[in-house]
């Protein structure tokens, strides 16, 4: 026992220099006037609360749920069907076309949205290749179809998960007692594959709604989502511009830290186990 | 008699190479208990399924009621099947997994709600119907697998080795309440089992199968006494095979020994096989028999003894609840009804 405990300091260690102190300073600038760059005496204030009421801030929220909801909506009707199949398939296909889907995750996102970019622009070698000039660049169509090429697969893996656990012969038993196919589905396949959606639709839609470079670059800049009114606040305090910004994306980065934290919270409820967790 | 329910005519069955039914024939009567009895892998699950629709046979018919049935889905046939790890859907409570089959077949609700209430009755399950299924023991979901096939009032009832899960003393009670539930509701029932007890307590049909193959069929008490060969001799029940010569009708010979018999229609003269069963075995005087020997091993079974005793260099396993020592000299007698001579099998 004693030796596992020395295991974890490691871990402790980690955790507190990555993940609770970098919390703490949120915590701080956005309860306090303190300057990042002149540390020194502060007061507590609320006063960076007050960014709610403005009117770019409601637009960024408005547009992080419209996008994140479209994007889940059509991941998942292309995303459970595609679990379904891959769950019916035989071993050897299904792992197959599995790894062909987790692989492109390994590259760098930055380097996908590039790519699509490239896609969606006039000009382009894609248009070269192809004859086809998909003059998107800017467009909301393009965001969308940026943002569901992205998280498709974490509405795939967790669906896919419970299919693939499901026990064969609850589909036999439905099919014994006198439903259809269909009924079979919507009574039995659907209804128990409901842990996989849920976790599904949270892991969509948290990373849609905060993503900041897709928008960025697939919007031309005119899009503006959350995450990039956040980024916005940030930079602007690095590049050294205005005054109190950095605050204000702290205010609005625990804002987003809350609504993961209730998302999770949710996650693990109707999945105890974490089994459609990636 | 009755009339056939079921006729496989001819059936043939393979996965890849491996030929799992070989051109089967069977039939089966109305309100008959008929269970499919055989080691694992030798086809009694795959005709299961082949009666329930979950598998087509390659070749053959399958009859159920004067129509071929071969290519109608599971949900067309009026069979139901109770599984062998019960598959009940974990998102319904004990009620709405018994009424299931009755919502897709959209009855009216208080009519759901009385043949539920009825079936859970007839299970022993009433107060139950709000209960989740993940918190009732084994023998609890057992009995709703059970409810939610025959609430359907299905002719047929297919059953794969229901019991298997089930400790020795509820699976003894379930057999009994099954017997009792089928004569109640004049079902079909085919059952599936690898357990010869289970077959022999409730069967009014035994069919035993061996690679794809019936071995033999008949009623439990005949399949016990007359097995056909030396496989179901084994499989059912212990028994002690021996090689004799068949010198005339009713006289057989065992170590060079005549022994009378009840067994006639040989040729004179031929090899047989002999099968004693070991609780047809007696003690008796080393001076009134031919079957002398010496207790080698003694163990204690509850009801009786298993006492092996070696009688010139083989070995004979008897049952008896009378004591003898481990060393003694007994001697051992058989009615001439419980020798039961067998063609030797080709092999």
């Amino acid at each position: 026992m004693k030796r596992l405990t020395r295991m974890q300091i490691p871990y402790r260690v980690w955790m507190f220099l990555f993940i609770v102190i970098p919390t703490l300073i949120l915590f701080v600038l956005a309860l306090t006037n303190m300057n990042l760059y002149q540390i020194g005496a502060f007061d507590l204030t609320l006063d960076h609360f007050a960014i709610f009421s403005k009117n770019e801030i409601g637009i960024a929220f408005w547009n992080s749920f419209f996008y994140s909801s479209i994007t889940t909506l059509i991941c998942f009707l292309i995303g459970y069907p595609v679990a379904y199949y891959l769950s019916t398939l035989p071993n050897k296909t299904r792992k197959i076309l599995v790894s062909l889907m987790i692989v492109p995750l390994w590259s760098n996102m930055l380097l996908r949205i590039v790519a699509w970019e490239k896609v969606f622009t006039a000009d382009s070698y894609f248009t070269d290749l192809t004859g086809i000039s998909l003059n998107l660049i800017g467009t909301q169509t393009a965001v969308v179809i940026g943002l569901v090429a992205m998280y498709l697969p974490f509405m795939i893996f967790p669906i896919f998960s419970v299919l693939e656990k499901m026990d064969r012969s609850l589909h036999e038993a439905s099919k014994d007692l006198g439903a259809t196919d269909f009924q079979t589905f919507v009574r039995v396949t659907f209804p128990l594959s409901s842990s996989g959606v849920i976790s599904g639709v949270i892991m969509t839609m948290l990373p849609a709604m905060t993503s900041f470079v897709l928008p960025a670059r697939l919007g031309l800049g005119t899009i503006s989502l959350i995450g990039n009114v956040i980024e916005s606040k940030f930079m602007k305090e690095v590049l050294g511009s205005s005054g109190m910004s950095i605050n204000e994306g702290a205010v609005l980065s625990l804002f987003i830290m809350v609504l993961s934290v209730a998302a999770f919270m949710m996650i693990t409820r109707v999945d105890k186990e974490g089994e459609t967790l990636i | 008699m009755s009339k056939k329910l079921i006729e496989l005519n001819d059936i043939s069955k393979s996965f890849g190479d491996l030929l799992v039914l070989d051109h089967f024939n069977l039939y089966i009567n109305e309100n008959e208990f008929v269970t499919l009895l055989g080691p694992s892998g030798c086809g009694k699950t795959t005709l299961l399924r082949l009666i329930g629709g979950f598998e087509s046979p390659d070749e053959g018919s399958i009859i159920f009621d004067g129509n071929i049935i071969n290519d109608l889905e599971p949900h067309e046939r009026m069979i139901n099947t109770c599984f062998q790890k019960y598959a009940l859907f974990p998102h319904l409570n004990v009620f709405d997994n018994i009424a299931f089959g009755l919502k897709i077949k959209k009855l009216p609700k208080d009519e759901i709600v009385s043949r539920v209430t009825q079936t859970l009755k007839l299970v022993k399950l009433e107060g139950f119907e709000e209960r989740s299924v993940s918190t009732l023991s084994g023998g609890q979901q057992q009995r709703v697998a059970i409810a939610r096939a025959i609430v359907n009032r299905p002719k047929v009832l297919l059953l794969d080795e229901p019991l298997g899960a089930l400790d020795l003393k509820l699976r003894q009670e379930m057999q009994y309440e099954l017997k009792e539930m089928q004569r109640q509701l004049g079902i079909t029932f085919i059952y599936v089992t690898h357990d010869q007890e289970e077959a022999l307590t409730m069967s009014d049909t035994i069919v035993i199968m061996n690679e794809g193959k019936i071995l033999q069929i008949g009623k439990p008490e005949d399949i016990y006494n007359e097995p056909g060969n030396q496989f179901v001799a084994n499989f059912i029940g212990e028994s002690n095979i021996l090689d004799g010569i068949m010198k005339e009708d009713f006289l057989v010979e065992i170590n060079g020994k005549p022994f009378q018999c009840v067994d006639q229609g040989f040729s004179a003269n031929e090899q047989v096989e002999v099968v004693i069963r070991p609780e047809d075995f007696e003690f008796c005087d080393p001076d009134a028999t031919h079957l002398v020997g010496v207790v080698d091993s003694l163990l204690f079974k509850g009801v009786h003894y298993e006492i092996n005793v070696i009688v010139e260099g083989r070995e004979y396993t008897i049952h008896t609840t009378k004591y003898r020592a481990i060393g003694d000299t007994v001697g051992l007698s058989v009615e001439p009804q419980n020798i039961h001579i067998m063609r030797k099998s080709k092999s």
